[in-house]
């Protein structure tokens, strides 16, 4: 009896020791996986602030004003110079940006509503597959159809209008890869914001009179718009982000803001991509710098975004 | 009702109906963009073939003479056989579109079999199926070139009793290496982030206090959805590159940074995706499994952790088609160079990449291109079909209709 006792003690000590260190070591995963974002961010702007306190091996250090304002990307080491600007970068990359979502969050939202409440029962879930394989293309895919359809496009469209375009490599062409790509994001969310409206803020339009399409456009997308705002945060930050895509179709512009959408252009991300051939000096360590812009300019626009969000104001939808 | 507001409303619907029809168009225009070009690339030579040939100038070894090698076999029609040499030439095309003499069949005995690598070192080369004959040269008379067609040059060689050189190139243009470096990429990728990520995902939903630590964590995973995978290729190359450069005999970008890369990556679809699983478990198996004396361990182990299984199976097939797919981090972390010889300790190339570094070419190719996106895309899509599947499976497994 006593030994069994003491057996049953021994045993249970062991359960408790296993428990505890199961436990702790699924959360040391946990933390791990957490930490990723301050191990980014540390790792990027350690190598990102380089450029500009050091003498980048006799090129002297990068005027951080200048860099952030200036107009024209040489290629430092080439050139032998520490001439690195990224401000006509910063506006080309927040033009194309606004261009897509001008064009995506609409289509998007649309698609979203006749989804959700249109469109009858079977086509609703054709097309709701449809988007679903839409978002789940690889963005390379989508850069691919770019450069084989649209650009073609865009060079017919301008030389129909007189314009001698490079190849199609445009504003344009990148404007439409990221609408396409982005499409399905604001889609999929808008639907999500769409279906959770209460049900009785649209018996109460349709009670009092209003038509079944009256009460889709006013009444539900309005009641939904905290969440198809959201949509339309999430696709700028997929339109922001995207690299490879964009560099297939953008034209790789070195200087010079430009506004006119059949000519070149370039984004951060495009000129981070360029010419990874060195692996240290300055033409690396500024693309940690660039990549740090990258993500201020998001963490902003992401903020001003959120700001109108919530000034917008909230129907209270759960 | 107002036959103005009617109007209105038929102009209102059908703008719905014309935007939601644009993303059906964007995807039927994408993949017959995708199948009408690539489809013609794409046999099994293209999977199992290296992506660079490599030349040689060969002569004859041990000559004796050509022989009689007559078989009883028969040929296409634009395939013609020497039976005085044992060869067999086509006409064909190579995967950049150019025209080329193919060899289709070499006799065992025929002289093709023994040569010599004619120049610096003396290597033993052999004439095999699916080489390209650029040119077969003659002491005496012209050469015969490839662009002359296989007709001419089986015609030469048979009046021919000996030659000078051959210049032949093995096959190219191959996606071999590039889909075993996705395979790796896979098979690492997985073997890193799902332990740590089913891990985090068990602690945050079956131990984790709801306090405001564990708020936070699960905060900071959710950011890590919004930063772009460009970013996360520049963290590979400061961090993991150097890492795995110390610790392994990497030089380089390697497939170990890249797979670490794309591990971070995926833990928070990962975490998610099981965490949803979880969810749906019911606590009954949890109560059941501790009073009947199992301790926190074993049930979470034996009895919460199987009944996740569909969850994570959703998380891994999710996390292939993201792997599959990722193209900006991996130009950093891995590299964009097309390799044959696949070394994880080495730098390489996914298909993604692979589609990025040829359009980022001049000229850019646009055919092999889109054969290598059909392989994605069909990868992707039965993914994500397969995923959809499982999960509604899973739904009506523990009785949780739709809506």
């Amino acid at each position: 009896m006593q030994s069994k006792i003491q057996l049953n003690q021994t045993q249970k000590r062991h359960n408790q020791w296993l428990d505890n260190t199961i436990k702790y070591l699924l959360m040391g995963f946990a933390i791990l996986s957490s930490s990723f974002i301050f191990i980014i961010a540390g790792v990027i702007m350690v190598k990102g602030v380089t450029p500009f306190i050091t003498n980048n091996g006799g090129l002297g250090r990068v005027n951080l004003a200048d860099f952030l304002t200036g107009t024209t990307w040489l290629i430092g080491e080439s050139f032998n110079s520490n001439l690195y600007a990224i401000g006509f970068l910063i506006i080309s990359t927040l033009f194309i940006a606004f261009l897509s979502l001008l064009i995506s969050f609409p289509v998007g939202v649309l698609t979203a509503l006749f989804i959700a409440k249109i469109a009858p029962k079977k086509l609703a879930e054709t097309l709701r597959t449809v988007v679903e394989m839409l978002a789940s293309i690889p963005s390379i895919i989508y850069g691919l159809f770019g450069a084989g359809i649209i650009l073609k496009i865009v060079y017919d469209l301008s030389t129909l209008i007189g314009f001698q375009s490079k190849g199609g490599n445009s504003i344009l062409s990148s404007v439409l890869v990221l609408a396409i790509m982005t499409i399905p994001t604001i889609a999929s969310i808008s639907e999500v914001a769409i279906r959770s409206v209460d049900k009785s803020i649209e018996h109460g339009s349709l009670a009092l009179g209003a038509s079944k399409t009256q009460t889709h456009f006013k009444v539900v997308l309005t009641s939904a718009k905290s969440g198809i705002f959201t949509s339309a945060i999430l696709g700028i930050g997929r339109v922001l982000g995207e690299a490879t895509a964009v560099s297939l179709v953008a034209g790789g512009r070195r200087s010079g803001i430009n506004f006119n959408i059949l000519d070149t252009t370039s984004t951060l991300t495009t000129m981070m991509l360029e010419g990874m051939k060195e692996t240290t000096g300055l033409d690396y360590d500024i693309r940690f710098s660039v990549g740090i812009v990258l993500m201020v300019v998001i963490l902003i626009t992401n903020f001003t975004l959120n700001y109108i969000k919530r000034k917008v104001g909230n129907v209270d939808v759960k | 009702m107002l036959n103005s507001r009617k109007k209105k409303d038929l102009i209102l619907q059908s703008i719905t109906y014309f935007a939601s029809f644009i993303s059906l168009f964007v995807l039927i225009s994408i993949l017959l963009f995708v199948f009408l070009n690539g489809f013609k690339l794409l046999n099994m030579d293209l999977i199992t073939h290296n992506f660079e040939s490599t030349s040689y100038i060969a002569d004859l070894k041990d000559f004796t003479g050509p022989g009689d090698f007559t078989i009883d076999k028969d040929f296409n029609d634009n395939t013609y056989y020497s039976s005085k040499w044992g060869i067999a030439l086509t006409d064909d095309e190579n995967l950049m579109g150019h025209t080329i003499v193919l060899v289709t069949y070499v006799h065992p005995e025929s002289p093709f079999k023994d040569l010599r690598n004619k120049g610096v070192a003396t290597q033993d080369l052999s004439l095999g199926i699916d080489y390209e004959i650029i040119r077969i040269a003659f002491n005496d008379g012209p050469s015969a070139l490839s662009i002359q067609g296989a007709q001419n040059m089986i015609h030469v060689l048979d009046t021919k009793t000996t030659f000078r050189e051959l210049e032949y190139s093995t096959s190219g243009g191959g996606i071999r290496g590039s889909i075993i470096t996705t395979l790796y990429l896979i098979g690492l990728t997985l073997l890193i982030a799902l332990p740590i990520g089913v891990g985090a995902a068990l602690y945050l939903n079956e131990y984790a206090p709801k306090n405001r630590f564990t708020k936070a964590l699960r905060n900071l995973i959710e950011t890590l959805t919004g930063v772009p995978s460009i970013i996360y290729g520049l963290m590979g190359l400061a961090l993991f590159v150097p890492i795995t450069i110390s610790l392994t005999k990497a030089t380089g970008a390697n497939l170990i940074s890249g797979a670490l890369t794309l591990a971070v990556i995926l833990m928070p679809v990962i975490i998610r995706t099981t965490e949803e699983s979880l969810k749906v478990v019911p606590d009954d198996y949890r109560q059941a499994s501790l009073a009947l004396g199992g301790n926190k361990t074993q049930t979470t182990f034996k009895i919460v952790l199987p009944s996740a299984f569909s969850g994570i199976l959703t998380a891994t097939l999710l996390a292939i088609g993201r792997i599959i797919g990722e193209s900006a981090a991996l130009v950093f972390a891995v590299g964009t160079a097309i390799k044959d010889d696949v070394s994880i300790f080495d730098k390489s190339t996914s298909l993604s990449v692979h589609i990025w570094a040829m359009m980022t070419d001049e000229p850019a190719n646009i055919e092999l291109s889109t054969t290598i996106a059909i392989i994605i895309l069909v990868i992707v899509l039965s993914m994500n079909l397969s995923i959809k599947l499982i999960s509604k499976r899973l739904l009506r497994k523990y009785g949780v209709t739709h809506e």
